[in-house]
């Protein structure tokens, strides 16, 4: 099948696991926050202090900023860019490549040393290129998930909400 | 490609509006954004130039709430137009499940169309899935003014394969929900 016709299924199990992951993370750091994104931008699962801001546009700006990284990488002549590092005055913000299709970002402050967060986040990235391996490997199906009536449910529900 | 996150039960599709500059891409957005209720709608985030033209993308995320136990989010995008920024398309055009292509109406604007279009189709190929099949709806924007191509024109250079197509005026909103419901439905029918 097309990839463009395969959704990305993540199960129970898994989401379990990216949890464990993220949180052993940003405790093993000390950092702030992490976040788990598809390259297309969307939270996958997150785990740290819960008072942040509208974590979709967050998502949303890194995975941009990270396919335009990769973007300058070509012109470079690279493969691509495995890691960012962006250092603000209060916060720093480390994002990495897992196998080209998700990208994980932990948030972290001055009390924690850069080399900590690389060396962890090299283990953490690991872990989660085999739990994506495992995710792209099921074998459930859309409507083992979702049910059979749920495509036109979600037609009912687009046809309320999308009007003037 | 879209996500089913069983675990928290979600699904996340990400729609890119693409298309030369100026076209409309972002007065599409502007409108959703006006009109769908606050309960199902996050900030519209603009990454623009002073002259308000797109630099990186704009955002909208929409929250279509739960359907059969899950939660739903449509992610909108847009381009930039200009020419000269092809590399940020590819990169906001990554992973995206359908494509909403704005077409310019104006007689002198088909052939910026039509570059668009090849292109779009050559940046899909690049990430390795079948152009042919991919979830596309067509929008002829700009429908009002008075040179407007005739829409058999604009069918015969733009819609080869055929895709849904609407006759829009996106910043008065005719066509806009038109176009946004078929590309969800499209989406939607490909999880």
């Amino acid at each position: 099948m097309d990839p463009q016709l395969t959704s990305l299924i993540v199960p129970p199990e898994e989401v379990a696991h990216i949890d464990e992951c993220l949180a052993r993370l940003v405790d093993d750091t000390g950092g702030n926050y992490a976040l788990l994104l598809d390259k297309s931008g969307q939270v996958i699962a997150s785990n740290g202090d819960g008072n942040r801001q509208d974590t979709t546009a967050l998502g949303a700006l890194i995975a941009g900023s990270f396919a335009s990284s990769q973007q300058i990488a070509k012109l470079l002549r690279e493969k691509d860019f495995r890691m960012l590092l962006q250092q603000g005055v209060r916060e720093n913000l480390f994002i990495a490549l897992i196998e080209d299709q998700w990208i994980l970002t932990i948030i972290f402050n001055k009390g924690t040393h850069i080399g900590l967060v690389k060396v962890l986040t090299k283990k953490a990235t690991e872990e989660l290129a085999s739990v994506l391996e495992r995710v792209r490997k099921q074998r459930q199906t859309r409507d083992e998930v979702l049910g059979s009536n749920f495509r036109t449910s979600m037609e009912d529900t687009i046809d309320l909400l999308f009007r003037d | 490609m879209a996500i089913i996150n069983v675990g928290v039960r979600e699904i996340h599709c990400k729609i890119v509006y693409y298309g030369p500059g100026m076209c409309g891409k972002t007065s599409n957005l502007q409108y959703i954004h006006s009109q769908v209720p606050r309960e199902a709608k996050g900030d519209l985030l603009s990454i623009a130039t002073e002259t308000e033209r797109t630099l990186f993308f704009d955002f909208l995320p929409l929250d279509l709430g739960k359907v059969r136990g899950f939660s739903t989010r449509f992610h909108l995008y847009t381009v930039p137009g200009q020419v000269l920024y092809e590399r940020t398309r590819v990169a906001v055009l990554n992973g995206a499940d359908g494509v909403v292509f704005v077409a310019d109406s104006q007689r002198d604007k088909l052939q910026e169309d039509i570059k668009s279009l090849q292109e779009l189709a050559r940046n899909i190929t690049r990430q390795n899935k079948k152009f042919s099949e991919f979830p596309i709806v067509l929008q002829y924007n700009k429908r009002d003014i008075p040179n407007a191509l005739p829409v058999p024109v604009m069918d015969k250079y733009l819609n080869p394969l055929h895709w849904q197509r609407y006759d829009a005026v996106a910043t008065t909103g005719v066509g806009v929900f038109d176009t946004l419901k078929a590309i969800s439905k499209l989406v939607i029918s490909k999880l």
